[in-house]
């Protein structure tokens, strides 16, 4: 075979490789675009997106009648997309005019804008009036968002419930955190497309997703009587500076939460500022011995288990012996001496109670316990609840029994405490504490009501109304006396326990006081504890703590309108006259009062001077008898008298508004949010100096955004 | 007078199809450089259409010498590789790693290009006198040696890419020149076998093998690119979901989001096949690669035709050239080669890779040309 002729030979195998490598090229290249195709074109278009999370507004937490506690504001959020700032080729001067807009550093500015990233955030939540300024500017590569901001309309009240979240919408604390998934609402995203270096391409695709709204929540709580509640604790704050003082209102017959409140707390708007022990709810995260309150626990299990009758009778010589200890009466030596049951317990007297622990024994001591819910969490949606720490049945000796049946030894939380004593009011059913009541997704519509929850029969009902009765008998006549209000059949029981000192011991300085309470006893409306630790001076509960009590139940009953069963004439407010202040400024403050106290108006002299230099309210307005004037000797601030402007109601009106009557008033005012005004603060018709400064809360029209207030 | 003969003896055929990729090249290559000649403030497809001009004017002097003369000439065109090659070592500029450059004027020439062009005349030369006498392994030393001396070079830059397409020529041109296909083919199979165990041997025995470590991940992202998505592996992944996203008629020119947005890699250069396949789709790819089956074909016809065994070997030489960028160049896009950077002939954005290939279609046509004896 020639040369020439294997040569082509060859030529044909090559030809033929090559033709079979090619065949193999296209077969792939086939399968790489129609079989791959449809999910490579999918990567493709994944590839090129990237997402900015664009935040949802958290719900509303509204209290049980629809007013809101927690509200989210849209403010304005200005960002830069650098790549669009450099094709403008304008950087210096952009940065030139953020900055003069925002007050904020030039250089700073021109670093950010300039980066090379596809997204800069130049500043977020930028307050109203900047961010109109910058708007207003229409800058290059400079976009906003709106993104939602937190705002605590009654900023401390009930702080310690609600919590607070953080910059990114997160719920930080109590309800806050609890119902962080319900509030939190679903993140939208503005899908922006990139290149492969991650630059945000200008005038590229851009696809929205709407974010969706967190569900809007009804607390239990009710705003007026949280208010009352925050009110009383101050004034226990002002009188004995306590420590810590907290105070729990429940709904006997549901469980529901009314009111929740302690000192010290802190500012939801503006919780950094505060110590971050301040944010805790000791109401429920801590325990504390509970002392006499706790006596209502062992008297009620022996009722029920029918080791006492009403009618027994207990010697109390000062103390009782138990084993070889001696267990103190409060009252010591000769002690209260005989009596019958249900004096023993007006007189909140150590010996019968210890008495009645040892009959009940461990074993039907701990089933009442553990029945009115010790030793376990109540189940109260909040974060942080505590067990609270119990003497362990096994080990429970005598001495234990009897230190328990008096409140010591076990140490329990003031939720618990105040749970069991609503079982007690509530025919023996001991509830589930809640504290909210319904969800409200963002259309309007209630996705879930929280419906009462029975946990279980603790004592018979029969029981139950022993107990209100002799609870009512102390209250009446016994240590309580402190608590009674006119008009309505309370019952309570008061406490004061010493406090355990860390490392063992009871302290001799430290005091617990509290007052555990049911008012009306016959159709218990509300449960109230009010606590008080390390009071200063006096520190009995029935002087420290049932003078709260009584204020909260009081207000809380008219409030609530529950018909007052005794001289119902006295303490109706229809039936009182009403008159017109005189002018009393410049007169003496002797004549002063006393011209109020002939027309039976109560009186506060703030200030140490002879002369009303001020009075509150001003002359002329109409005022009910009973009602209170202040009487300010000298003036707060400034010189002479201070012209005094009623703040308008600017509901509803736009910054345009605003700007233009508060111009006219001489007021100075400030906003937060954008929007239309939804509140504003003083509320309207208080009011203030001229110069004062008013604040105004915007957000989106809302048809629930209007206050009711109430009753 | 001969100006006329030239003329009426060109392959047309070949012609045309390289002219159709030339042209398809360039609205390819407009479309692949549209954010790069805003970055490089130039313009790809005129300075590809100059390119082309002197790839011509290669093409023309290319033809009017007879091939048949250069024969005499094989010592000297191997020495002036030689040359070439070092001078770069010498004088080259490093351009991503790799030192391959050497700048003229303004102008920068890829010498590793032109060598291509005239290690297949070389080694024509070289092979012609020993046809029929490759029969042993210990025959083909020589030839190895020969080839092995500037593939040395090239690797020293270091560009395995243009490397192996010195190896595919040898292969080529060996197996025309009568090495029996057996002993080619088991030293190609054996060869890659070495390569996987060394490689297998790198990472489970830690053995020393001359790879650096980027070349290294290469080979390993070809198996599983998902192994280093972002950076080796991204070249694969991201020129594989241009390909496939095209799918029968493409995203339409310019519309390539792969491409515009700058997933692709050098996307005028190495990967400018995933550009077409992305805006023009599958029947875009299929065109390409039919028109480059009409050259291949001819360039058979054409080695079948010469005269005399030179010309057969430049025309295999030329095909086998031709094929393996093809194949190697495609293939590394679609996922069944690994990625080494050589490019699409005529079709990738560069000046020496079209002189190269430009020269190389004068080769051939020129031996198409010259091969009936009786017209001269």
């Amino acid at each position: 075979m020639s040369n020439s002729i294997k040569m082509k030979k060859q030529i044909g195998y090559i030809f033929l490789t090559i033709v079979i490598m090619l065949i193999a090229l296209v077969i792939r290249l086939f399968w790489v675009q129609f079989v791959m195709g449809e999910e490579l074109r999918q990567k493709a278009f994944a590839v090129r997106f990237r997402n900015v999370e664009v935040k949802a507004k958290r719900g509303i937490i509204y209290d049980t009648k629809g007013r809101s506690l927690a509200i989210s504001i849209s403010t304005d959020s200005f960002y830069a997309i650098p790549a669009q700032v450099k094709k403008s080729k304008k950087e210096k001067d952009i940065a030139n005019k953020i900055a003069g807009a925002l007050d904020i550093d030039e250089n700073d500015v021109l670093n950010k804008i300039t980066k090379s990233q596809a997204f800069v955030w130049i500043q977020r939540h930028v307050p109203e009036e900047k961010a109109q300024k910058l708007k207003s500017l229409e800058l290059p590569g400079i976009s906003f968002v709106e993104e939602p901001e937190r705002f605590y309309p009654k900023d401390k009240l009930l702080a310690n419930v609600l919590g607070f979240s953080g910059i990114d919408n997160q719920g930080l604390n109590g309800v806050e955190i609890s119902y962080d998934k319900v509030l939190r609402g679903i993140s939208g995203t503005i899908m922006v497309e990139y290149d492969a270096k991650g630059q945000e391409i200008p005038d590229a695709l851009q696809k929205y997703v709407a974010p969706q709204d967190g569900n809007s929540i009804y607390l239990t709580i009710d705003e007026t009587i949280q208010y009352i509640v925050e009110r009383e604790l101050d004034e226990i704050v002002k009188v004995s500076n306590p420590k810590k003082a907290g105070a729990i209102v429940m709904d006997p017959k549901t469980g529901r939460i009314l009111a929740m409140a302690m000192r010290p707390t802190f500012s939801s708007n503006d919780y950094q500022n505060y110590d971050q022990s301040l944010w805790r709810n000791f109401l429920i995260s801590d325990a504390y011995e509970p002392g006499s309150t706790f006596k209502t626990v062992t008297m009620s299990g022996a009722l029920d288990e029918g080791v006492v009758k009403l009618n027994d009778r207990f010697y109390c010589g000062g103390f009782i012996k138990v084993g070889k200890e001696k267990i103190k009466c409060w009252k010591l030596s000769p002690g209260h001496g005989s009596q019958t049951f249900v004096e023993g317990v007006q007189n909140s007297c150590n010996p019968v109670f210890v008495t009645l622990g040892l009959r009940e024994g461990v074993d039907v001591f701990y089933r009442y316990l553990y029945g009115f819910g010790f030793g376990k969490k109540t189940g109260i949606e909040l974060p942080g609840e505590a067990i609270g720490i119990l003497v362990g049945k096994k080990r429970c000796k005598e001495i234990d029994l009897a230190t328990m049946s008096i409140g010591q030894a076990n140490a329990v939380t003031p939720i618990q405490l105040v749970t069991a004593c609503a079982a007690m009011a509530n025919d023996g059913k001991l509830m589930k504490p809640q504290i909210v009541e319904k969800i409200q997704d963002n259309k309007g519509n209630i996705v879930k009501t929280v419906e009462p929850e029975v946990v279980r029969q603790v004592i018979a009902p029969e029981t139950a109304h022993q107990v209100m009765d002799i609870l009512e008998l102390v209250v009446s006549n016994g240590t309580g006396k402190n608590a009674y209000v006119e008009g309505y059949r309370v019952g309570g029981k008061t406490g004061t326990a010493q406090k355990i000192i860390p490392g063992g011991g009871y302290s001799k300085t430290e005091y617990v006081g509290s007052f555990l309470g049911v008012a009306p006893v016959n159709d218990p409306k509300l449960v109230c504890l009010v606590v008080v630790d390390t009071p200063e001076g006096i520190y009995y509960g029935g002087t420290v703590a049932a003078p709260a009590f009584r204020n909260i139940i009081r207000d809380s009953l008219r409030y609530l309108q529950v018909p007052a069963q005794v001289e119902p004439d006295k303490i109706s407010g229809n039936n009182k006259e009403s008159l017109y202040l005189p002018n009393l400024v410049g007169s003496n403050i002797k004549d002063a009062v006393n011209t109020l106290a002939n027309n039976k108006i109560k009186v506060d002299v703030l200030g140490d001077g002879t002369t009303v230099k001020m009075q509150l309210p001003l002359a002329n307005t109409k005022v009910l008898e009973g009602s209170k004037v202040v009487l300010y000797t000298s003036v707060p601030a400034g010189d002479g008298e201070p012209e005094l402007i009623v703040i308008p109601d600017l509901t509803g009106k736009n910054v345009g508004e605003v700007k233009e009557l508060t111009k006219m008033l001489n007021l100075n005012f400030k906003i937060r949010g954008s929007g239309i005004v939804i509140r504003q603060e003083p509320e309207p018709g208080e009011r203030v100096q001229v110069g004062g400064e008013l604040m105004v809360f915007m957000g989106p029209k809302l048809e629930n955004s209007v206050q009711q207030l109430g009753p | 007078m001969k100006i006329a003969r030239v003329i009426k003896n060109l392959d047309y055929l070949l012609l045309g199809a390289v002219g159709l990729i030339l042209v398809m090249g360039l609205f390819v290559l407009d479309s692949a450089t549209v954010n790069a000649s805003v970055k490089y403030n130039m313009s790809f497809v005129y300075r590809q259409i100059a390119w082309i001009v002197v790839g011509l004017i290669v093409f023309i002097v290319v033809l009017f010498v007879d091939y048949s003369k250069l024969s005499k000439y094989g010592v000297h065109i191997y020495v002036l590789n030689l040359l070439l090659l070092l001078a770069v070592l010498i004088f080259g500029e490093e351009t991503n790693g790799a030192q391959a450059w050497i700048p003229i004027g303004p102008y920068k020439i890829q010498p590793a290009e032109i060598v291509k062009a005239l290690l297949i005349l070389g080694l024509a030369q070289f092979l012609a006198p020993r046809i029929g006498k490759l029969n042993t392994f210990k025959d083909l030393i020589p030839v190895f040696i020969y080839v092995g001396v500037p593939l040395l070079l090239i690797l020293k830059q270091p560009d395995l890419g243009t490397g192996l397409v010195y190896v595919a020529i040898m292969f080529g041109m060996l197996l025309v020149a009568g090495a029996s296909p057996l002993l080619l083919f088991s030293l190609i199979g054996g060869g890659i076998g070495i390569i996987v165990l060394a490689i297998y041997g790198h990472y489970a025995w830690d053995w020393w093998i001359p790879l650096k470590d980027y070349q290294l991940m290469r080979l390993v992202v070809f198996v599983d690119p998902m192994i280093d998505p972002h950076y080796t592996g991204w070249n694969v992944i991201q020129s594989q979901i241009a390909v496939g996203s095209g799918g029968l008629l493409g995203k339409g020119w310019g519309m390539g989001s792969q491409n515009i947005n700058d997933f692709l890699p050098v996307q005028w250069t190495d990967f400018i096949f995933c550009v077409l396949a992305e805006e023009f789709g599958f029947i875009g790819s299929a065109i390409l690669l039919l028109l480059f089956f009409v050259v291949i074909y001819r360039g058979i016809i054409i080695a079948r035709k010469s005269k005399d065994t030179y010309g057969s070997l430049i025309a295999v030489g030329v095909v086998s050239m031709i094929i393996f960028h093809v194949l190697q160049n495609i293939g590394m896009t679609i996922g069944i080669m690994p990625i080494t950077g050589i490019p699409l002939p005529f079709v990738s954005y560069g000046g020496s890779s079209l002189l190269a290939n430009m020269m190389v279609l004068g080769l051939l046509m020129n031996v198409y040309i010259y091969h009936d004896q009786r017209i001269f």
